[in-house]
């Protein structure tokens, strides 16, 4: 035998060693006694968010609701609701990073439904059905002042275009079809479609790939001229909101005896929410 | 008067419809939430409770995805030193490149690529390491040289101070050896002394 094949067979013997170690858990180096009086220092292992971060959570967002709800229809204010969606934009988008949140938070619910073996946090069930509720019983008041996502697409609106009727009803139905798709997804436990293309989540988080980064970046630069694209749009749990909102108890509306048919409030609407049927034209005359 | 009135009444219609379709929606709100929770508290009753992302040490293959997939910017997932195992060698594999010029703590013969692991001498022939856990990308350099060549007591886990708890965990999603696990919120860490059967 040459001394290469010797050297090759003595290689092959050590690998198959080490493997077999390694199939063992065996230790290669046994742990030193030490004589010195060395203490072992001991792993640190910090523990996960703690649950009352949770439940702070659940009593900021019934909170923010009723503030929002009392803004809408008391004070009666934009400036007031400004303020609640910047604040609630800063803790709950950029301080908690966007998660927990209710749009997401229907994956969660159809799991849970669907999947008997998934946990579902307490904490989930509540952020996803207050909104809804509050929805019954005040309107869109979520929307309104307290959705950081809205807040974001909000804050960067300068000059809001009027998209003509038929664009809004046909891209209107836009976000029955993601919701349909996102729970479909989640019912199957395939893919969180809302998670992944949310697209303001890598600002909440400041970290994100370059094409989350960009589609987050082109839906802020559509929010200037669209009024809440997003929203309006593509949001899935907007789309739940807007069939509850049809029978809330209260709500903004436009006095009939008092309206003189101006058209102003129309036109000065960025999303195009006053529509040409709901002026009480025919009631005025 | 105003009841005789045919708009009036039409109104009123309306109103009863919808207070209905509002009260009914309060209450499927309501009763579904609770009914589904009640399910869930029996199904889990002596069952996993909430759950968080973790490492499985034994499959992990050290494939560095760890540091490139998170959605944070720096990742979750970070190498911790279960002290317990170690060999404590000087030439430690998890320490020192395989091209090393000498076998001191200069930066050309470190294997991690921010210096995120402390050697400090303890006796002879022993040496203590340890992770700068603010430093560490989690790329598993280290990880691999200890688990091929060493004792594997460097490994890698989902640091719970940093970890969103994602819906879809995307390292998980990228993961080439299937090593994401979930563990119970009161218990999230692998401690690998402990052994395998334990996890």
């Amino acid at each position: 035998m040459t001394h290469l094949g010797r050297m090759y067979r003595w290689a092959a013997l050590v690998t198959l060693l080490g493997m077999s170690a390694c199939l063992w858990g065996q230790q290669r180096f046994p742990p030193p006694e030490f004589e010195s009086p060395y203490k072992l220092p001991a792993t640190m292992n910090p523990l996960p968010i703690p649950s009352w971060q949770e439940g702070l959570d659940v009593g900021l967002l019934f909170a923010a609701l009723s503030l929002s709800a009392w803004i809408a229809l008391k004070a009666r204010s934009r400036r007031w609701m400004t303020a609640l969606s910047i604040a609630s934009l800063a803790y709950f988008g950029f301080y908690r990073a966007g998660c927990i949140c209710p749009i997401g938070a229907t994956q969660n619910v159809t799991m849970g439904i669907f999947d008997s073996s998934y946990y579902l946090p307490a904490t989930v069930v509540a952020f996803f059905v207050l909104p809804l509720a509050f929805c019954l019983v005040f309107g869109r008041v979520f929307c309104a002042g307290v959705c950081w996502l809205g807040a974001m697409q909000d804050l960067v609106l300068i000059k809001p275009v009027r998209l003509p009727m038929w664009l809004q009803r046909a891209l209107g139905t836009l976000p029955f079809v993601y919701l349909g798709a996102a729970a479909l997804l989640a019912a199957m436990n395939a893919e969180y479609l809302i998670c992944r293309y949310d697209p303001f989540v890598p600002f909440f988080r400041r970290a994100g790939s370059f094409a989350m980064f960009a589609a987050g970046g082109l839906a802020l630069v559509l929010s200037t001229f669209v009024g809440r694209p997003y929203c309006r749009f593509l949001c899935p749990y907007g789309a739940m909101l807007s069939i509850l909102a049809r029978v809330s108890w209260k709500g903004v509306t436009i006095t009939p005896d008092e309206c003189i048919v101006c058209g102003l409030c129309r036109d000065a609407c960025p999303f195009g929410a006053i529509e040409p049927a709901n002026t009480p034209k025919e009631a005025g005359e | 008067m105003s009841e005789r009135d045919p708009k009036k009444a039409r109104m009123a219609r309306r109103t009863f419809v919808t207070t209905i379709a509002r009260i009914g929606g309060l209450a499927v709100l309501g009763g579904g939430a609770s009914a589904l929770m009640a399910a869930k508290a029996l199904e889990h009753r002596a069952g996993p409770s909430r759950t968080v992302w973790q490492i499985d040490p034994w499959k992990c293959t050290q494939c560095g995805k760890c540091a490139t997939e998170c959605v944070l910017d720096v990742s979750a997932a970070k190498c911790v030193h279960d002290m317990v195992l170690c060999g404590f060698c000087g030439p430690c594999f998890g320490f020192f490149r395989p091209d090393h010029v000498s076998l001191d703590t200069g930066g050309e013969n470190q294997l991690c690529p921010v210096g995120a692991i402390h050697r400090k001498f303890v006796e002879p022939p022993y040496f203590e390491y340890t992770i700068d856990e603010k430093k560490c990308v989690g790329c598993a350099l280290c990880v691999k040289g200890c688990t091929q060549f060493g004792n594997g007591s460097l490994y890698l886990q989902v640091r719970h101070d940093r970890c969103l708890n994602c819906n879809e965990c995307s390292i998980a999603a990228a993961c080439p050896a299937n090593a994401f696990i979930k563990r119970p919120v009161e218990n999230p860490y692998v401690i690998k002394h402990n052994g395998r059967d334990r996890i």
